[in-house]
């Protein structure tokens, strides 16, 4: 509670005139003689009760009066009055989750139409003294006015991309806790997805965070997740509300259906691409529409390159000669020296493998050196199977590795597989490095069915620099990276496949986790500034001191 | 000095008392009151015939002579000699409560009191009774036997002259003594603010009674006793016992007010129980009122 003229409660010191009168009273009377004494002691004997009674709810309720008319006079501002139309300054931080899941449409409305309306009533409430931000899915930390921050709100869009609530929350906090204001509020506006809710428990202190609870139930949705092409092949992993029902899924593939099947969330397509000459091609993959339609479609891009020439160089073995005859057979690779497998780092293109013999290992090392790379061949290493990184080597994840030598020295972004944690296939510009040599002393990769294609992808993707695509989040589309006459990539464009899941955390989740109140809609507007919510309360209390008066006066009259 | 042919009985007991002293006040008193009486107020035990007069209207048609009046067809009423066998006696308190007066110019009760006694026994010995005066506080202070010889009355002022205020009150012994002292029945007047043991005066007054006397008492009261005045809050200070009370008037008025009735009237009940005459007299009231309750 504060109050407007705080020096008025000085005045309060006057509650103790009534008292001091009565003991000035009780003490300084003047004195009379009077004959009948004995009278006034029999009177007062039998109004001594009655009269102590009426002296001390007389003094109360002066005591009383005087207090509650000095309060009044000191206006006090009652924080968290319910029928409070002020408040007290306050930082408040709006985190609107505009991610792509607040454009599902529910009971005719879009989700995303409900929280803008929220925010508005934010905004609305309010006042001069408060700090506002604004905090929308593209993580942006937006301070303004009510009128600046109304704009915002009223331009937000479904974003393709996803809001880490956590992560947002915390940030909220964080500036809600240093706004310089008395009052501290963050309101979290979202449909409130489980998968946005990450990462450790938040406290928020001082900060009041108010949840608006998400409309019951979410609507069931099914999405198309991250496409990969893999040995021609393309998977199409379907996402969305767990155990929904199965959907028909159409791929077009340079501009004509390729593949049509049924799937549900959590089934991965895979549809063989049909061949295609060598240059740039793009395709879709499709959903039947549902409540959101943002992720029922899905583009890619697929470069057809012409055939690795691949030569198998000193100490690459007979697993891979094999492997590459049966890949020249297949038209897979062509013969030439572009890339060369081996022991020692040779041609445009190397793909080094450690020689049999520790003793050659630092020879390695200088030729590597002298090829500008950073990557060194290391001591041996322990055996373990093989985890995979990068997408063209989810074959041989598994793999077991018996035999193997570190890799060190080079850029941790290099690294493509990995054995037990340490690198275990490494690129660095034109060379790539293996921490096994491809026998079985070393590996069981030769007598794996994945031997082949992952020489292959070796060959032909890793060796080649990728595929060439990139996928990020954002409006669905490709760019494609051109230098002089050449397309040397594309970048693909798509929703975050995690918004596609739309199932709404619990509220006590929600509430543990954000440290939040989560209010329903209805109770919202209520809840707005309630933390700081203050009323005046000088007209109360000037009511209750003629209530107070009133009844002294009773008092005096009918007890006399 | 009020107009002439003015009846001093009938007038404030302050401006009567203005006109002089004891003395003055109550033979002016006494006048007026006889002035306004058809009958004497007191009557003895017997009455002796003296001598016959005309009769004169006014006179009461009872004692008219009828033989006289069937021979000769004149009016005569027969007049009579008061026998002097009534013995009368007037107790006066001065105890220090009597000595009070609630406002400035009201009589105190002391001074109510004498002249009201001095009124009562110029009334009796008027009327050729034997009067006497006990005064007393705790104990009695002045005497004047009974007589009806000239100069009783001067005696009986003087002694209430003499009669200094006094301290507490304890009636009871005083009243002892006073019973000593009466050996012949006659009426006791007792003057008293009554503020004694009401047990232990009644018990003595109910001895007197039990010996033959005729009691009358006269409780005599300042109206400020009556009725509870004064500043919001006040120590009030007994005037005998110099124990003292802190009050608020305003808040006790009521109470004190019935607690004072409820005393009057238990003084009336056990008087009228006892056969004691019980009169209630205010020092604001006119002298004649005051005896004509006696008559």
């Amino acid at each position: 509670m504060t109050f407007l003229h705080p020096l008025a409660l000085l005045g309060l010191a006057a509650a103790a005139i009534p008292a001091l009168l009565h003991l000035r009273q009780r003490r300084l009377p003047p004195v009379l003689d009077f004959p009948a004494v004995r009278y006034l002691q029999e009177a007062e004997r039998r109004t001594a009760r009655r009269l102590r009674l009426r002296h001390l709810l007389l003094l109360i309720l002066r005591t009383l009066l005087v207090c509650a008319v000095v309060l009044a006079a000191a206006r006090p501002q009652v924080a968290g009055w319910a029928r409070a139309a002020a408040h007290e300054p306050t930082a408040a931080v709006i985190v609107l989750d505009n991610s792509l899941s607040s454009g599902v449409v529910v009971d005719g409305r879009r989700v995303l139409d409900r929280l803008t309306a929220a925010a508005r009533a934010i905004t609305a409430r309010a006042g001069a003294g408060d700090r506002l931000w604004l905090l929308l899915a593209d993580g942006v930390m937006r301070r303004g006015t009510s009128g600046d921050l109304d704009a915002a709100i009223a331009g937000a869009r479904p974003e393709p991309s996803r809001l880490d609530l956590s992560d947002a929350v915390r940030r909220a906090v964080a500036v809600a806790a240093g706004g310089e204001r008395p009052g501290r509020d963050v309101y979290v506006l979202s449909d409130e997805q489980a998968s946005a809710i990450d990462g450790p428990l938040i406290a928020p202190g001082g900060v009041r965070v108010v949840a608006l609870a998400p409309p019951a139930p979410a609507p069931a949705n099914h999405g198309v997740g991250a496409l990969r092409i893999v040995g021609g092949r393309l998977l199409v992993p379907l996402v969305g509300t767990p155990g929904g029902k199965a959907a028909a899924v159409t791929v077009t593939y340079r501009g004509r259906v390729v593949g049509r099947s049924l799937g549900a969330p959590g089934d991965t397509l895979a549809v063989t691409l049909p061949p295609a000459p060598v240059g740039w091609w793009t395709g879709d993959v499709e959903v039947d529409a549902d409540e959101l339609r943002a992720d029922d479609r899905r583009v890619f891009a697929l470069r057809v390159a012409p055939p690795a020439r691949v030569v198998a160089g000193a100490g690459a073995g007979p697993f891979v000669v094999v492997a590459l005859d049966v890949l020249r057979a297949a038209g897979r690779v062509a013969a030439g020296g572009d890339v060369t497998i081996g022991t020692l780092p040779a041609g445009p293109v190397a793909i080094v493998l450690p020689s049999a013999d520790p003793a050659a290992v630092g020879a390695v090392n200088r030729a590597l050196a002298l090829r500008g790379a950073r990557w060194r061949f290391g001591p041996p290493g322990t055996p373990g199977p093989v985890q995979a990184r990068a997408a063209a080597l989810a074959g041989v994840a598994g793999a077991q590795v018996t035999r193997r030598l570190e890799l060190t020295g080079g850029d941790p972004a290099g690294v493509l597989a990995t054995v037990n944690g340490g690198p275990w296939v490494v690129r660095d510009g034109a060379t790539i490095l293996i921490g096994s040599a491809f026998d079985t002393g070393w590996t069981a990769l030769p007598r794996l069915p994945a031997f082949v294609p992952l020489v292959d992808e070796l060959a032909n993707s890793v060796a080649g620099g990728g595929t060439g695509v990139t996928y990020t989040v954002g409006d669905e589309g490709i760019a494609f990276r051109v230098a002089g006459g050449d397309t040397t990539g594309a970048v693909v464009r798509g929703p975050d496949f995690r918004e596609s899941d739309l199932t709404p955390a619990p509220s006590a989740v929600l509430g543990r986790a954000l440290g939040a109140e989560v209010v329903s809609a209805s109770a919202f507007p209520s809840a707005v500034f309630a933390g700081a919510a203050r009323g005046d309360a000088a007209g109360l209390l000037l009511a209750l001191a003629l209530l107070l008066a009133a009844l002294e006066w009773v008092v005096a009259l009918t007890t006399r | 000095m009020p107009p002439a042919g003015t009846r001093l009985d009938l007038l404030d007991p302050w401006e009567v008392a203005q006109l002089g002293g004891v003395e003055i006040a109550a033979a002016g008193v006494v006048e007026g009151f006889l002035a306004g009486l058809h009958r004497s107020p007191f009557r003895g035990f017997s009455v002796e015939f003296t001598e016959h007069r005309a009769y004169q209207p006014g006179d009461e048609l009872r004692y008219l002579d009828w033989r006289i009046l069937g021979r000769t067809d004149r009016p005569y009423v027969k007049q009579f000699e008061e026998e002097t066998n009534l013995r009368a006696m007037v107790l006066v308190d001065v105890s220090r409560s009597m000595a009070w007066a609630g406002a400035p110019h009201r009589l105190t009760k002391r001074a109510y009191a004498d002249r009201l006694a001095a009124a009562l026994a110029l009334l009796l010995l008027r009327q050729r009774d034997a009067t006497g005066l006990v005064t007393f506080d705790e104990v009695v202070r002045q005497g004047v036997p009974p007589r009806v010889k000239g100069g009783q009355w001067a005696r009986i002022v003087r002694a209430l002259l003499d009669t200094p205020d006094g301290q507490g009150t304890a009636a009871a012994e005083a009243l002892r003594q006073v019973t000593a002292r009466l050996a012949r029945r006659g009426l006791v007047i007792l003057i008293s603010d009554l503020l004694f043991d009401r047990d232990l005066a009644l018990t003595a007054l109910r001895y007197l009674r039990h010996r033959g006397h005729q009691i009358i008492v006269l409780h005599l009261m300042d109206p400020a006793e009556v009725e509870l005045a004064g500043p919001p809050e006040v120590r009030y200070r007994d005037l005998e016992s110099s124990g003292t009370v802190v009050v608020r008037p305003r808040e006790l008025a009521r109470t004190y007010r019935d607690t004072v009735h409820r005393e009057i009237a238990a003084w009336r009940s056990a008087c009228r129980r006892h056969d004691i005459g019980y009169h209630h007299v205010t020092t604001d009231q006119p002298f004649g009122l005051a005896l004509r309750r006696l008559s």
